[in-house]
């Protein structure tokens, strides 16, 4: 009798766990976007695997040095000269994010014209600001236009472009400080990249060169939000 | 006793059988898999799901820490009004990089590939005139542009200084994040301003129009755009001085 009853007693725990691995690989199985990811080729799971490393080691390196500046501000907490320069030394870089300062490095610098046959319109700009900004560009600009997150360039007449306020015409010469190997090679793919697809087959004429010492100046225009307020979580 | 030691028995020869359940499952799993694609693409699959994890752990972790340092810049500016503006004026950084959740009004376009590839039984021909391509997104985010607004959002990827938008495949990379349709965009202005931005003349909308591929075009009093959820990295650029 005993025995019958811790037989039935282990064959019920034993059944309760299967239970729960059923159950558990089942939300396993549910949390994973596994049919997206199902229907992908080798070569674009390759781009996504180095994309999400990428942004993994951007995100890693962001964490370490905000925690670095938790602590450079609980040192100095005591010393309110200390703490304002730091604070200070904080904006200075969301303005330079920003494209409000002066800024120079090593980059690439496009220069795009008119001729005989065709125009350079605005898409061709937009466009090629659109490449460079995915060639990881820091900062970009447009005869001396600074180009932020929210420029827009409209297409004015053939041969004038508008860049924010400004009126622009040939030849067009694009700054982007970066990494030249990634900037240069982003527009040079075979075919389908921006200078064969959109440059050369449309008989229009552009040319890159790299530049060690490319000094992009800063934006002029005033940024301020005029409809967006901030959402405040509880 | 002895049926005691029947029981311990009977409960070994159970875990054997879950052990082999479990197995079977994920072998079953694994040759399905490997029906749809080859061994390395598997291995792929993993590692992506892997880095995906991390980046989510880390990101997390980066907010975290984040609030911890607004908390401890606020304590250091106590007392302080210089410091006080020059926070003040940090956070109004950051809120412009995109760097904060925002709502106000402003317009919402859907874009869909069009399945019936005509428009009143017309044809241009050509069936990826119908299919929404990385240019037409490029386009219209130029034109409203154009119209001087706040923030944009496709499918909730915010547009910031760093953002570029491609192809890839069937799908479209933002923010190198994959979206797809239908597309969701969303812009914080003066509704009006943006609707004349878009239909000015040389404005892509109307062309997408036409090909039947612009489903929605709808001005809101509530537009939400969530924040950019990324880093800007400055690594090449120095300032000068």
């Amino acid at each position: 009798m005993k025995g019958k009853g811790t037989i039935i007693v282990t064959i019920g725990a034993m059944i309760a766990l299967l239970v729960c691995v059923m159950l558990m690989q089942f939300r396993t199985i549910e949390e994973t976007d596994i049919e997206a990811l199902e229907t992908m080729r080798e070569t674009e799971l390759r781009a996504e695997l180095s994309s999400w490393k990428t942004k993994y080691e951007e995100a890693s390196k962001l964490l370490e040095e905000t925690k670095a500046k938790i602590s450079e501000y609980e040192q100095t907490m005591a010393n309110n000269e200390e703490s304002s320069k730091l604070l200070k030394e904080e904006l200075n870089q969301a303005m330079i994010k920003l494209g409000k300062t002066d800024v120079t490095g090593s980059g690439i610098v496009v220069t795009l014209k008119d001729n005989d046959m065709a125009y350079i319109d605005a898409y061709d700009l937009y466009k090629l600001v659109n490449e460079l900004r995915l060639a990881g560009a820091e900062a970009i600009s447009i005869n001396d236009i600074r180009i932020t997150a929210m420029t827009d360039i409209k297409w004015i007449a053939n041969g004038l472009i508008r860049i924010d306020s400004s009126p622009v015409t040939s030849p067009y010469v694009i700054k982007a400080i970066g990494d030249q190997t990634y900037l240069e090679s982003g527009l040079t793919l075979k075919t389908y990249g921006y200078m064969d697809y959109v440059i050369k087959s449309n008989d229009k004429t552009g040319v890159i060169e790299r530049q060690d010492n490319i000094t992009i100046k800063a934006s002029t225009v005033d940024m301020t939000f005029e409809y967006a307020e901030e959402v405040k979580k509880q | 006793m002895n049926k005691t030691k029947i029981g311990i028995l009977l409960g070994a020869v159970c875990m054997i059988l879950t052990f082999a359940t479990c197995i079977q499952l994920k072998t079953i799993a694994e040759a399905n898999k490997t029906a749809s694609g080859s061994f390395s693409e598997n291995r792929l699959r993993d590692e992506v799901l892997r880095w995906k994890e991390n980046y989510d752990i880390v990101y997390a972790k980066v907010q975290e820490e984040e609030k911890k340092l607004e908390k401890i810049r606020k304590k250091v500016t106590e007392n302080d009004e210089s410091a006080t503006t020059t926070r003040e004026e940090l956070k109004t950084a950051n809120r412009l990089l995109g760097f904060t959740d925002l709502t106000g009004k402003g317009i919402e376009i859907t874009l869909e590939d069009n399945k019936l590839q005509s428009v009143d039984g017309l044809t241009t021909g050509n069936i990826m005139d119908y299919v929404v391509h990385d240019d037409d997104l490029i386009q219209l985010i130029n034109d409203i542009k154009n119209a001087g607004v706040d923030a944009i959002a496709i499918n909730n990827q915010r547009i910031v200084s760093t953002t570029g938008i491609v192809c890839d495949g069937n799908v479209v990379r933002i923010n190198g994040e994959k979206v797809s349709q239908p597309f969701v965009i969303k812009a914080i202005g003066s509704p009006e301003g943006i609707m004349g931005a878009l239909t000015t003349l040389g404005a892509s909308l109307d062309t997408l129009q036409r090909l039947g591929i612009v489903k929605e075009v709808k001005k809101s009093n509530s537009v939400n755009i969530p924040k950019y959820e990324g880093v800007i990295v400055i690594e090449h650029i120095r300032t000068l001085s």
